[in-house]
């Protein structure tokens, strides 16, 4: 005997009643009404959410209401079966604490490698194309608000294009990428900034700065050879599917944020995000490396250059105590590993290039430091 | 008059939650629906009124194809936001000119989807109305806005005393305008929400000045100018007190010092992060008196039909505590304790509602409804396009 109130079809008021079974019907006694009879199957139940109301609709579209739960999970215990499974997942302390591990488990297996390996496949899967779609009008708009035109002359850089083109770009194992070197001037409050980087068509655009910086051809095609290696692999279009992934992935799991849920999850994908871009850096090092050692270029070159385009950067601004602690902190942050970091590595593939190898196996240790 | 109250608990929500993030994280996202549903008829099942309750009947199959246009929707502006500037401009555009028309049809779908007592809410809202409110307010407020800042910045740029005289004066012009026009377009829109919105054979009505609107407006600005100042001379002294004015005084002079400057920041970053907390407390609480105010006023001239009147007993201190202590717990927690502070508000709003019923709600009798689809609230849904309701 289940105690509830019954409902005529889309009326509010309620009169009370009683729910009672016998084997595959019901009876439906009724305050100041006719009761109703019929079959157990006839009647929808809406399925248990916490200890809230259940509705039980009739066929003529009444409804009766009742918080007796528990008699109805009892009564109904046939009917409903898909939704039981969710109520026993919410209502037993273990499962629920399961529930938690594996929600947290699924999401950092998701993030930490399901992400990357996914937007890696598709990057690649995509027709070479897209590369030119995204990065089309980009150098414009560089042109037109950030970079200036160089000062270097037309002599070195046509050496330079032509060293890049006979030596270089021919190491690319991908052949469509058509490569174009550009030179311009990149000046921020008056300091010239060395950089060099390159867009997913195979544009690479070198600073003055950063020509003026290399002491020798062997510390420029280190660094170009790492720019090879970020449109090789195609980065740039793994970075616009990672941050897709995040995005939704985050809309659909946070389901209605708030405010406050909102900054949380910013600042977890910003995290997220840069962690994904420090891996990218990695491969195009190690791509570049490689190549290094099969083409005679000793890699400790790349090291020095790194060096000298931090310690431009970073020239009487900070104490040099400073600067290690800054570097520890940040680079949960930078998109770059830890410049400490990557001169290792290339200081260990310089000993294999002195070894004379043209492979080199670097201890895991040193690798996953970053 | 009786209060509204919530029967459901924090711990009993938690379990409700995590299950629906894990199923949600399980299947790619597509329990979406499924969860959604679930959430929404937890809260309103256990919103209750003298043994009658709110229900929420949309399913997850109902939802499920809309959410999956609006999830590739979603997917489409995410990636065209990234490849291409211009694109994402012309997306923008769009979604803001679809705004009016999504909010018109999640206001159907939602209302319609809810019942209290057995009997299901109606929104009859007209699609040039949600235009008129959401688009044409907006736009017309905005061009008023900067032909005032333009004719004000050309004032200054005049110079002597006319210029200086009438530049102020198109300041404060400015300011009015923009109390003005923030007030109209509440007053505007509170009215078509409730206007629109049907109990039954029921229907809501209102009846809303502008001069109250401006009003409370005026003495949100006072107090938060008010608590800002407060905040800033409570700094000023706690520095006072820990440095003393000699040393206040010498890190003035300091300025060109590189390396004095970074020990004076060092030292006084504590205070900058206590600063920066304090402001964000100060603006929830002015935020707490902004709907306090308004909702009281708003829900004092509602009716249903001439029978049910409605009361808000919301105050602005309790709200801005829970709303802060809220804030507090959830980042402590890493986001655990959200389902417990979304329950706590819940149930507070809902304590601080009274209903009356002249002659009870046992004459109300649902009406005949055509079919809905789901696609304008899974939009709105999935942009989280802000319905701007917090009734």
């Amino acid at each position: 005997m289940v105690k509830g109130n019954w409902h005529k079809q889309g009326s509010a008021a309620q009169q009370s009643a009683t729910l009672t079974i016998r084997e595959d019907y019901f009876t439906l006694e009724i305050q100041d009404a006719l009761p109703i009879h019929g079959k157990l199957l006839s009647l929808d139940v809406s399925s248990r959410i916490g200890n809230v109301q259940r509705n039980i609709t009739l066929k003529d579209g009444s409804v009766f209401c009742t918080s007796d739960n528990d008699s109805i999970d009892l009564i109904f215990k046939n009917h409903l079966k898909g939704e039981k499974l969710v109520h026993k997942l919410e209502s037993k302390l273990h499962l629920v604490l399961i529930s938690l591990v594996v929600a947290i488990l699924t999401a950092f297996i998701f993030f930490k490698w399901g992400v990357p390996w996914a937007s890696k496949q598709i990057a690649h899967a995509l027709p070479y194309e897209t590369n030119n779609i995204i990065s089309a009008n980009t150098l414009d708009f560089l042109d037109k608000y950030l970079l200036e035109k160089s000062k270097i002359s037309i002599f070195k850089q046509k050496d330079i294009i032509s060293h890049f083109h006979n030596k270089l770009a021919p190491l690319s194992e991908d052949k469509d990428i058509k490569y174009k070197l550009h030179f311009r001037l990149w000046e921020d409050s008056n300091k010239s900034i060395p950089n060099a980087f390159a867009l997913p068509s195979g544009d690479i655009v070198l600073t003055d700065k950063f020509i003026e910086l290399c002491k020798n051809q062997e510390e420029m095609d280190s660094v170009l050879l790492h720019e090879m290696g970020h449109v090789v692999h195609r980065h740039t279009l793994e970075t616009v599917l990672e941050t897709t992934f995040i995005t939704v992935s985050v809309m659909l799991i946070m389901g209605d944020p708030n405010g406050m849920a909102d900054m949380g999850v910013g600042v977890g994908s910003l995290l997220v995000s840069s962690s994904y871009s420090r891996g990218h850096e990695s491969e195009a090092d190690m791509y570049a490396f490689k190549h290094m050692l099969t083409s005679g270029i000793d890699p400790i070159a790349f090291s020095n250059i790194m060096n000298a385009m931090t310690s431009y950067m970073k020239e009487n601004e900070k104490t040099k105590k400073e600067k290690e602690d800054d570097e520890s902190i940040l680079n949960y942050l930078s998109s770059h590993p830890n410049t400490k970091q990557r001169v290792k590595i290339a200081q260990e593939f310089s000993k294999c290039f002195k070894a004379g190898l043209t492979e080199c196996k670097i201890d895991k240790a040193i690798l996953q430091a970053q | 008059m009786k209060a509204l109250s919530f029967e459901g608990s924090g711990w009993e929500y938690f379990k409700i939650w995590i299950v629906n993030i894990l199923l949600t994280i399980i299947t790619f996202g597509l329990y979406h629906p499924w969860a959604k549903v679930r959430n929404r008829r937890y809260f309103y099942a256990n919103s209750t009124l003298e043994g009658r309750n709110f229900e929420y009947h949309a399913t997850g199959k109902q939802l499920f194809l809309s959410y999956i246009i609006a999830v590739i929707l979603f997917i489409t502006y995410i990636i065209i936001q990234k490849v291409s500037p211009t694109g994402s401009l012309v997306v923008v555009g769009l979604l803001f000119l679809a705004i009016p028309w999504l909010i018109l049809r999640s206001m159907m779908f939602n209302m319609k989807m809810m019942s209290f007592s057995n009997v299901r809410f109606e929104f009859k809202g007209a699609l040039s109305r949600a235009y008129i409110n959401f688009f044409a307010y907006p736009i017309i407020s905005y061009i008023g806005l900067f032909a005032i800042a333009y004719a004000m910045i050309y004032a200054f740029k005049l110079g002597g005393i006319v210029g200086g005289v009438l530049g102020s004066l198109l300041l404060l012009a400015m300011f009015a305008f923009l109390v003005f026009a923030i007030s109209y377009i509440k007053k505007k829109n509170s009215e078509f929400f409730i206007d629109s919105s049907h109990y039954g054979q029921g229907n809501f009505q209102t009846n809303l000045e502008l001069n109250e609107f401006i009003k409370i407006m005026f003495k949100t600005l006072g107090i938060g100018l008010l608590s800002m100042i407060g905040v800033s001379i409570l700094l000023a002294i706690i520095m006072y007190l820990s440095f003393g004015a000699d040393s206040l005084i010498s890190m003035g002079n300091s300025a060109n010092n590189p390396s004095l400057v970074q020990s004076i920041i060092a030292a006084i970053l504590p205070f900058l992060a206590l600063s920066y907390l304090l402001m964000i407390f100060v603006s929830i609480f002015v935020m707490a008196y902004s709907i306090t105010r308004n909702r009281t006023y708003i829900f004092n001239n509602t009716r249903l039909d001439n029978n049910v009147t409605f009361e808000s007993t919301l105050k602005a201190l309790p709200l801005a505590w829970i709303l802060i202590s809220n804030f507090i717990v959830v980042i402590l927690s890493l986001g655990l304790a959200l389902p417990w502070a979304k329950v706590r508000v819940t149930r507070f709003m809902l304590e601080n509602t009274l209903v009356k019923a002249e002659n009870g709600f046992n004459d109300y009798l649902s009406q005949k409804q055509s079919q809905q689809s789901a696609l304008g609230e899974e939009i709105g849904d999935v942009f989280d396009v802000d319905l701007g309701i917090g009734l």
